[in-house]
């Protein structure tokens, strides 16, 4: 059930993120909605699943941009993984924990993301790619973490609504 | 035993397909497949750039809103219908204006062909300045073929699907134009830097290069039809112990506010190295 919730929404938030987003952003960063839902989805305690979101998220992420094809899928099954690490130790120890794993994989995210063009050939300054993509990204990213993984757990209690006994 | 694979097994499964997706992609196999999904999204996409591109419009003119606002104080009991006529007027109206312009350069450039096309999106990525526009295949759209405004170049086609092509804008570090400047008739190459800057680079250390100077494209190569302006020279740095002398251009084409786009149909180029972004 969550798979076939998946397609639509993660294809929505890629449209969304190709088309209204490109155009908010600060200096070149961007909120990445696709990655958000992962992690949010991971957090939320359905860490497998998440990495199979981070597939279909990336493959159609890879639909809108000029980066090989899956290779966004990749860098996100791998945040997916490293976030399903965690799974069952700590999410529950903290409030502000999502922030703190949002904010990890935000880096992680765009440095696979990097580490990737540049496999692919293509130049990149590191330092301008910090100061005006990766760290105004992570600061975007962190401010939608918290309502992210509140939609994702609203989203996770309407798919999977906990077992009441009588 | 768990009928669930580890997280491990799953990750690692869940990669080989990614990565056999890339391979087949760069094969090309996935072309079609690439194309019958995005024909539906396509058309969403439009229809939300539309209302997305009249809401930033909205947001991004403090005097329409304060017009806006006094209209809705004098017609309470029509607030909510005549805001949205409002919006829809507008772009429409936006539209119109940037439709006229287009229509006006394509009239003064007899010899070629053009297609209107709106950009529907522009890539996630922030590293790559490109676009999305909403035809392709299905218009007779190419790979390769040159996209502008009325003010000048913005990019080249780069991938083409059905009904939706993605372009390279000329900021794209990776894009490289023939260009000349008009007066000094000195032929560079225009370099997009990794910061944003424009340079053109490669020019005779002998011309004489003045501010201001238009820059347009060279048709040098067969990649680009030739005298497109791209922009007019902001500063220029020539030092004696140097081959060549670079300058820097400000672009004639605002590439943050592109709303509509003409595609050069009737320029095929002669050569087109395969892309890698």
């Amino acid at each position: 059930m969550a798979y076939l919730v998946a397609i639509p929404l993660l294809a929505f938030l890629a449209i969304l993120q190709s088309t209204v987003f490109s155009s908010f952003g600060l200096l070149d960063g961007r909120p990445d909605l696709v990655f958000l839902a992962v992690v949010a989805w991971g957090i939320s305690g359905h860490a497998r699943q998440a990495m199979v979101w981070g597939l279909i998220g990336g493959l159609l992420l890879d639909l809108f941009s000029g980066v090989p094809f899956g290779s966004s899928a990749i860098v996100l099954i791998l945040v997916a993984f490293l976030v399903s690490l965690f799974e069952g130790r700590l999410w529950e120890a903290h409030l502000l924990m999502p922030l703190w794993i949002t904010l990890a994989a935000s880096f992680i995210y765009h440095f696979l993301g990097i580490g990737i063009l540049v496999l692919a050939g293509r130049s990149i300054d590191f330092v301008v790619a910090l100061n005006r993509v990766i760290l105004p990204s992570a600061f975007l990213n962190l401010l939608l973490a918290l309502p992210a993984s509140q939609m994702a757990a609203a989203l996770r209690d309407s798919l999977f609504p906990p077992e009441v006994s009588i | 035993m768990s009928r669930y694979p580890t997280r491990g097994v799953l990750a690692i499964t869940l990669i080989l397909i990614a990565v056999a997706l890339l391979v087949l992609n760069q094969g090309g196999y996935l072309q079609p497949a690439q194309s019958l999904v995005l024909r539906p999204i396509a058309g969403f996409q439009t229809w939300l750039s539309v209302r997305a591109s009249a809401v930033r419009d909205l947001l991004t003119s403090p005097g329409d809103i304060e017009t806006l606002r006094q209209q809705i104080a004098d017609l309470e009991s029509e607030n909510a219908a005549l805001k949205q006529e409002m919006i829809a007027l507008r772009e429409r109206a936006a539209e119109t204006e940037i439709l006229a312009a287009l229509v006006d350069f394509a009239r003064s450039q007899p010899e070629s062909h053009y297609l209107a096309a709106n950009v529907v999106g522009r890539d996630i990525s922030p590293f790559l300045k490109w676009i999305l526009i909403g035809a392709g295949s299905d218009d007779g759209l190419q790979r390769g073929m040159p996209v502008v405004t009325e003010r000048g170049l913005v990019g080249r086609v780069v991938d083409v699907f059905a009904t939706i092509s993605r372009v390279q804008l000329i900021t794209d570090p990776e894009a490289a134009v023939n260009v000349k400047l008009q007066e000094s008739r000195a032929d560079g190459i225009l370099v997009p830097q990794l910061n944003g800057d424009l340079q053109v680079q490669f020019l005779d250390q002998s011309a004489t290069i003045e501010l201001g100077e238009l820059v347009l494209t060279s048709g040098l190569g067969g990649t680009m039809p030739a005298d497109i302006s791209i922009g007019k020279v902001i500063s220029v740095r020539k030092r004696d112990f140097e081959l060549f002398q670079e300058a820097t251009i400000e672009p004639d084409v605002d590439f943050d506010e592109l709303e509509i786009v003409l595609v050069i149909t009737s320029f095929i180029p002669i050569e087109l190295p395969e892309e890698s972004p």
